[in-house]
């Protein structure tokens, strides 16, 4: 399957967004940038796990590999993602999950672990995630605040005007998930 | 009314029902909506929403080398709240984003940001507190 896509690369914090053409084939992906250059080449043996999103007006295709990395497609029609989730079944032997995006704007939820990846969960919803790879400073405030400070990127950032520093979050006494696991952010 | 605003859940307010409800984002920036009454904050390449109403405070700085900073800090239990957050109590065994820092080469863009959410906050507080008024 060749369709023309567009990546989001989500190796640091400052993220690189490339137009270009992600090719689904029986050994695994590829995504080559448009107008030549930087490829991405991905082993269907090395990917871990395949997400589905539904983000403002398309979609998101993630694709986790063994490493740790973890990338993001984005510019999927909804008529794509029926033809691809077969194709990915049959070809890569997973079955794609689908994640739902949460809109709603509120600040209390639940954290999700899974390998480098933190999410944000509201209402089972993904707010937002971040990977830990690009967390520099893990910093308690008291005993119910975390900061997670994040590496910036000068040479990746170089498009981006906004980049992301820090985030900090306040888990109450009350919460269970992470009492007396202060490794954990 | 625009029907949104009566959208709620346990007495919060929401920014979006639809994920096709949020503005397109030209650039990978931080953005108010003012319509929606939400602040949009890109996190690894996603414009990530949050109702102004959950916002506490909004900072930024500025160093020597014209880089600005932004800082905005959440409402969470265990703080001053506004009366309408009384609800969140409900919500005790959640974990709570406290507060986002970004780093911008756009200072002016950043001072903009962080007026815009003050006045939305504002407006959006008066609002709910008639609100709250006029229930009681």
């Amino acid at each position: 399957m060749l369709l023309p896509f567009s990546l989001s690369l989500s190796l640091t914090s400052s993220i690189v967004q490339n137009p270009g053409q992600l090719r689904v084939h029986s050994g695994g992906i590829i995504w080559k940038k448009q107008g030549g250059g930087k490829a991405v080449e991905v082993d269907k043996a090395d990917i871990v796990g395949v997400t589905w999103m539904k983000v403002p007006r398309t979609n998101q295709l993630g694709v986790r590999i063994k490493d740790g990395l973890y990338y993001k497609f984005t510019g999927f029609r909804d008529q794509d993602i029926t033809s691809l989730t077969n194709f990915i079944q049959n070809a890569v032997g997973i079955t794609p999950e689908e994640k739902q995006l949460s809109v709603s704007g509120q600040n209390w939820g639940e954290i999700d672990l899974n390998g480098n990846m933190l999410s944000f969960l509201v209402g089972s919803k993904q707010a937002f995630e971040v990977s830990l790879a690009d967390v520099s400073q893990t910093q308690l405030q008291g005993k119910n605040e975390v900061m997670l400070e994040f590496h910036l990127d000068d040479t990746t950032g170089a498009n981006e005007k906004d980049s992301l520093v820090e985030i900090g979050f306040h888990i109450p006494s009350s919460n269970t998930q992470f009492v007396g696991d202060e490794t954990r952010p | 009314g625009d029907g949104r605003r009566s959208v709620r859940t346990s007495g919060e307010l929401i920014a979006y029902k639809n994920v096709n409800d949020i503005p397109q984002a030209r650039e990978l920036v931080i953005q108010v909506d003012q319509k929606n009454e939400a602040i949009l904050l890109p996190i690894y390449g996603s414009m990530v929403p949050f109702h102004v109403n959950n916002v506490k405070t909004v900072v930024s700085q500025q160093d020597n080398n014209r880089t600005g900073y932004i800082r905005i800090i959440f409402n969470v239990p265990g703080t001053p709240f506004s009366p309408h957050d009384a609800s969140s109590l409900k919500f005790q065994g959640s974990i709570y984003l406290k507060e986002v820092s970004f780093r911008s080469k756009d200072t002016r863009h950043i001072s903009e940001v962080v007026q815009q959410i003050k006045t939305l906050r504002r407006q959006v507080a008066s609002r709910e507190s008639e609100r709250a008024e006029r229930a009681t």
